[in-house]
């Protein structure tokens, strides 16, 4: 009844600022650019770990053309980052923690003479001892990285006894499996730019998933007051969460503040690869038990993850995938304990997911184990144990609403039902193995446990026009386009009559990260709160207006009409012209934090305000005698509490899948041998398969119509789905990601699949 | 680092044009730095990518790794030749009306990738769509959406044809 109501929400809308991007205007930072800029470039080291022990710019200086060569000591505030930890200095100190670490910041004129400046640069370093795993850092004699020791957190989830209960039940699995280092493949190199205006104000532009933390970095390293830097978010070519670190407006903040010149720094694909965050790699021992009917029982898991050099967002990767290890289901005793470490290894920070993906990987494998243990379809040892509404997750939360898993499950079955009887007649080749495999999971919206509030801001003007202000960064995914839905249903009005102004630190109101998942749901429901205000704000006009009982109006294309006389109406102009002559506010601001509990020391806590699940199928085929995996099929339902826009929640689901299938099948950044994209492959149109999207829609009652996010769950449930079809079609369960050609042809040895051998399927 | 500049005559989005360039910048380069067309992007500067994809005398290439010089004299199309003013052309306008846009740094050479095989092919099957745009990295869609809207384009032009 009230979906059929709807105006905006749930319309696949035109995206906002595509044709801008279809007709190639200059709308990425490294399209436009600033007279005179001067161009900038980092210095970094070629060490994994050393002592600095002097640095010398005096020769780099003399090059004709060089305007400056910036180091640590000019940096006249705080010389740290971090958005959880802070233990990252912009330009290194007296030691550098892993290869790429930015050393000196060149200014200068033209390229070659940045380039040369480079060269002069002398750095006189001191090697130290380098670590490059999780678990030789956590030894005795392991080299120091920080002076607070190696090990930056550890998270533990512990309820009931999980090593007794082990011996209650019918199958006990326990195994490690293995992640690599994945780099994040925005099709945008990193850019920045910047001037100083007339008054002295640093303007900063960057591509960027978080201007006002930027914003709040920048000052520290600056010590400047907030009203001295403007961080502008320019047009960003995806992020995927590495640009939540301060990649490089703080580069160019540095370099305003010293030569109050205009200038501009573009990474190269190759300056990405080594300066930015990687995802971490995880390795996860688990142990999972079940009674004879498949009702899990008890998990175990012990998580190590390899931040590198520094924290970035580390500390949340141990949290979330200590949380999220039991995936979608409820298990009643769980001993969990996720350690994050550093090493000399490229620093790892945020990832689609923060380590969910990659327990997904572990428990969806362990439930497939499990299945075969009990002789159980894989399927249903899903559904026994989905979580539902009134259900306890492991972190002791009850949920209430809203828990979609079960739907998401359904609505495989019949696909997966055509995929098991197809699944031998469909086989043409001697050499070539199907299999079918499922992955389930489940994901909590927004920040761990912490407060991650979104504020925003809508106003009206004489003219009528609305404008809402949100600091939010549409990083490709569609932000900006859903909240002028949101706003256009609250208020009646089409979406072409919203004007959206994002993601500008001088103009609009802190929407906190775009990340975890979290806009829609927590920006949304602020953008809502505000065009609430409003709406009745221009009800309670009207209703004096047209001397009319306010409950018998409604608001609809930019007038107040009376319901049953919709003759009598007023414009939102008119409305407008009277707010403002009576200097009425004319600007409403929405808050919204989602309502969460901080975990205890065991693990305890209500962690996120509402979750996301999905259940994905994939079918594959395997060529046993070169190892190479086509998958032919993914079907992907995803409960996303409400669709605002079908078409860019479908998008988000694809392109989670492709992203899923690289970290499934190919994907893999080794630390000092991955330079570009000549050596690191991401899916091209021809290694995606089929995807049939489901959208599933079991209304989040806190969510902005009932909406909550879909951003990384698309990912999640891929890599595993993908490998279980795999040990279905050889009998050969793969541990380590990515199950790469070499990994595949040792499975297909292993399970005596490479033998040449007549069709066996048929 | 050279002071000798060459002279380059080409004809861009229609138009003819003659530029001097230093010998050793890529096409790429002249496009974006010396023209100052910045809808073809640079996103690996290595070919592997396909950001920069343009068409010289309608075969589609990456003008990250093809030099300036060999321009001269050839016919280039870019994504802001596609277009006429306001009106998009068949290729932007299914891309928009299909939601095959996310981040967009990919499109332009998606759309150039997708010009190109419509002028070789008007009727592509979903391989040969895949195949043609297998140079255009996205890291955002999956391609689910952009394979859609190539689909779309194909129908539009062989539609506009038929009407002709």
């Amino acid at each position: 009844m009230k979906e059929a109501m709807t105006t905006s929400i749930g319309k696949s809308i035109k995206k906002i600022d595509a044709v801008e991007k279809l007709t190639g205007k200059p709308v990425f930072c490294a399209d436009f650019g600033f007279e005179n800029s001067l161009v900038l470039k980092v210095l970094r080291s070629p060490y994994a770990h050393a002592l600095i022990n002097s640095i010398d710019t005096e020769m780099a200086l003399k090059i004709s053309g060089v305007k400056g060569v910036l180091t640590a000591v000019d940096i006249p505030g705080k010389n740290v980052l971090g958005i959880i930890n802070k233990d990252q200095p912009l330009l290194a100190e007296n030691k550098v923690r892993c290869i790429g670490e930015p050393v000196a910041l060149i200014a200068a004129e033209n390229e070659e003479a940045a380039e040369k400046a480079m060269a002069a640069i002398s750095v006189s370093y001191e090697e130290l001892p380098a670590v490059f795993s999780a678990e030789e850092s956590l030894k005795e004699n392991a080299p120091v990285i920080h002076e607070k020791g190696n090990l930056l957190a550890k998270k533990t989830i512990a309820r009931g006894n999980a090593d007794q209960e082990f011996q209650n039940c019918a199958a006990v699995i326990e195994n490690t499996y293995t992640t690599s280092h994945i780099e994040h493949v925005y099709l945008e190199p990193d850019a920045g730019a910047g001037y100083v205006n007339d008054d002295g104000l640093l303007v900063v532009y960057a591509s960027t998933q978080n201007p006002h933390y930027d914003l709040k970095e920048i000052i520290s390293l600056l010590e400047l007051d907030e009203q001295q830097v403007r961080v502008i978010q320019t047009a960003t070519g995806g992020g995927f969460g590495s640009r939540l670190d301060l990649n490089l407006a703080g580069f160019v903040a540095l370099a305003l503040y010293h030569l109050k010149q205009s200038v501009r720094l573009i990474y190269s694909r190759e300056e990405v690869f080594l300066a930015t965050a990687k995802r971490h790699p995880l390795k996860i021992t688990m142990k999972t038990g079940a009674d004879k009917t498949g009702k899990l029982l008890a998990i175990k898991a012990r998580i190590l993850c390899d931040t590198g050099a520094y924290g970035s967002y580390g500390i949340a990767v141990a949290a979330r995938s200590a949380v999220h290890s039991a995936g979608p289901y409820s298990v009643e005793h769980v001993d969990v304990e996720s350690s994050c470490v550093y090493t000399n290894n490229p620093f790892s920070g945020a990832m689609r997911g923060f380590g969910a993906p990659q327990v997904a990987f572990a428990y969806e494998s362990q439930m497939d184990l499990l299945a075969d243990a009990l002789k159980i379809d894989p399927l249903e040892i899903r559904q026994v144990n989905a979580l539902q509404n009134g259900s306890v997750t492991i972190t002791g939360q009850k949920l209430e609403e809203s828990v979609g898993i079960g739907n998401c499950i359904e609505a495989i079955r019949s696909h997966y039902k055509d995929a098991c009887q197809n699944q031998f007649i469909k086989n043409t080749r001697p050499y070539q193995k199907r299999g079918i495999g499922i992955g389930c999971m489940l994901y909590g919206i927004g920040n761990t446990g912490t407060k991650n509030p979104a504020s925003a801001r809508i106003e009206i003007d004489q003219e009528g026009t609305i404008t809402v202000f949100t600091g939010c960064a549409d990083i490709g995914q569609g932000s900006t386009t859903i909240f002028t839905q949101i706003a256009a249903e609250v208020l009646g009005v089409t979406t072409d009559h919203i004007k959206i102004c994002t993601a500008d630190t001088k103009f609009t109101p802190n929407a906190g990260a775009t990340s975890a998942s979290r806009q829609t749901y927590i920006s949304g429901n602020a953008i809502k709160q505000a065009a609430d205000k409003m709406a009745d704000t221009l009800l309670d006009q009207a209703a004096s207006h047209l001397n009319a009982d306010k409950a018998n109006l409604i608001l609809t294309n930019e007038y107040a009409v009376i319901t049953n006389n919709p003759d009598k109406k007023v414009s939102f102009s008119d409305l407008a012209v009277s707010l403002h002559k009576k200097e009425d506010d004319t600007c409403w601001h929405g808050f919204f934090d989602p309502q969460t509990t901080p975990l205890d020391e065991n693990g305890q806590g209500a962690p996120y305000a509402t979750y996301a699940f999905a259940c994905q199928l994939a079918i594959v085929s395997v060529d046993t005698l070169t190892g190479e995996v086509n998958v032919e099929k993914i079907v992907a339902a995803h409960d996303v509490g409400k669709a605002i826009h079908p078409e860019q929640v479908k998008g988000q689901i694809c392109g989670g899948i492709a992203m899923g299938l690289g970290f499934a099948l190919m994907e893999e950044f080794e630390p000092g041998k991955t330079i570009s994209m000549k050596d690191y492959h991401i899916p091209t149109s021809i290694d995606i398969p089929d995807i049939e999207p489901i959208i599933i829609e079991s209304n989040e009652p806190s969510g902005p119509f009932g909406a909550k996010g879909v951003g990384e769950p698309a990912l999640i449930p891929t890599s595993p789905a993908i490998l279980n079809a795999l040990n279905n079609a050889l009998g050969e369960r793969i541990y380590s990601l990515p199950a790469n050609l070499e990994r595949v042809l040792e499975a297909c040895i292993k399970s005596g699949n490479f033998e040449p051998k007549e069709n066996d399927n048929e | 680092m050279y002071n000798n500049q060459i002279k380059i005559s080409l004809k861009i989005n229609g138009q003819e044009n003659t530029v001097h360039a230093p010998p050793d910048i890529s096409a790429l380069a002249l496009i974006r730095d010396i023209l100052k067309l910045k809808g073809s992007k640079e996103g690996c500067g290595i070919g592997e990518c396909g950001a920069c994809t343009i068409l010289v005398d309608g075969k589609s290439v990456n003008a990250c790794i093809m030099l300036a010089a060999q321009l001269d004299g050839r016919e280039v199309l870019t994504v802001e030749g596609l277009n006429n003013g306001e009106k998009l052309s068949i290729e932007q306008n299914a891309f928009l009306e299909n939601h095959a846009v996310q981040c967009g740094f990919c499109s332009s050479g998606l759309l150039m990738s997708t010009h190109a095989l419509l002028s070789e092919n008007p009727n592509p099957d979903q391989n040969d769509i895949r195949k043609a745009i297998s140079g255009n990295l996205c890291r955002c869609t999956g391609y689910h959406h952009i394979v859609k809207a190539v689909g779309e384009a194909a129908k539009q032009s062989a539609g506009d044809e038929n009407n002709e």
